[in-house]
């Protein structure tokens, strides 16, 4: 995806500038004028980031995931008071897999602000992947073997 | 003596050619609350991944090493200082997160109503985060 960014940034295409548009309103301000003070990267599209939505087709799977970080993060806010209410075992799986998957997409904006060049943010995505696999993995083990994350957030009121 | 860091800073970010965002006299609250969010939700992650990758690789159950913690006697204010210390970075990234969603409602993006809807946030952390380490 970071790719397609690239190379649609370079070509000037509307594209790749629509994809800009979810800019100011999903990075922090630091980042956001960090990418309008650097105009000679090659990155035609960053300073034109208030076209408006009309003129672009924009990329679906670009504004699906927006839309999906923002239903995770929803989903992870309403998650927590409920399982203070009603701890289960069904409530630790759902908040291991909302907790991993915001904290995933979450370290995956900041490779994709602060990790620069393609091989490199393509193999910091795919450590991050791996990690978030393992961190997944762990946290199942800790529900199925062990107390389980309701009961160890409990405990921990000692 | 906040002058010198700042050109401390400044010399930092002139030599590594960073834009010159730490390097402006005036850091904003919105400016600065913004990066701690995303330092929080780093913190934040790195702690899962941790807790996740050492039920895979240390030995033990949960359980025995609560034991053993509680086996240290630490006193009461050692033990609330660490809880205080563990809740206050998630519960700022939970006030301030539901901040983010506000303005990705369009709502509140004004910039009187910034620095209104961070201070709330900055009372709301440190207050809940108190109320949960007392618990």
């Amino acid at each position: 995806m970071a790719t397609l960014w690239r190379l649609s940034a370079l070509c000037g295409s509307r594209e790749g500038r629509a994809l800009f548009l979810r800019t100011p309103v999903v990075r922090p301000a630091l980042v956001s004028a960090f990418l309008q003070d650097r105009p000679a990267q090659g990155w035609c599209g960053t300073q034109h980031i208030h076209l408006s939505p009309s003129h672009c087709s924009g990329s679906k799977a670009a504004s699906l995931h927006w839309t999906g970080e923002r239903v995770v993060s929803v989903l992870l806010l309403g998650l927590i008071p409920a399982a203070y209410l009603n701890p289960c075992s069904a409530m630790d799986y759902s908040l291991v897999a909302t907790l991993t998957l915001h904290s995933h997409w979450g370290i995956g904006q900041v490779v994709t602000d602060y990790v620069h060049g393609d091989a490199v943010q393509k193999a910091a995505k795919t450590g991050l992947l791996v990690l978030s696999a393992f961190t997944f993995a762990g946290l199942c083990y800790f529900n199925y073997h062990d107390v389980g994350i309701c009961k160890a957030v409990e405990a921990l009121t000692f | 003596m906040a002058a010198l860091l700042l050109r401390h800073v400044g010399r930092h970010c002139l030599r590594a050619r960073l834009s010159p965002q730490l390097c402006i006299r005036n850091w904003s609250l919105p400016m600065a609350m913004s990066i701690c969010h995303r330092g929080t939700g780093i913190a934040l992650s790195a702690g899962v991944s941790l807790f996740g990758l050492s039920a895979l690789l240390v030995p033990g159950s949960f359980e025995s090493h609560l034991e053993f913690v509680k086996s240290l006697c630490l006193g009461p204010a050692l033990i609330h200082t660490a809880k205080f210390a563990l809740v206050f970075p998630l519960m700022y990234h939970t006030w301030n997160g539901i901040r983010h969603l506000m303005w990705d409602l369009g709502k509140g993006l004004t910039i009187s109503q910034l620095h209104q809807s961070g201070v709330a946030v900055l009372v709301l952390t440190v207050l809940s985060s108190v109320g949960l380490a007392a618990m």
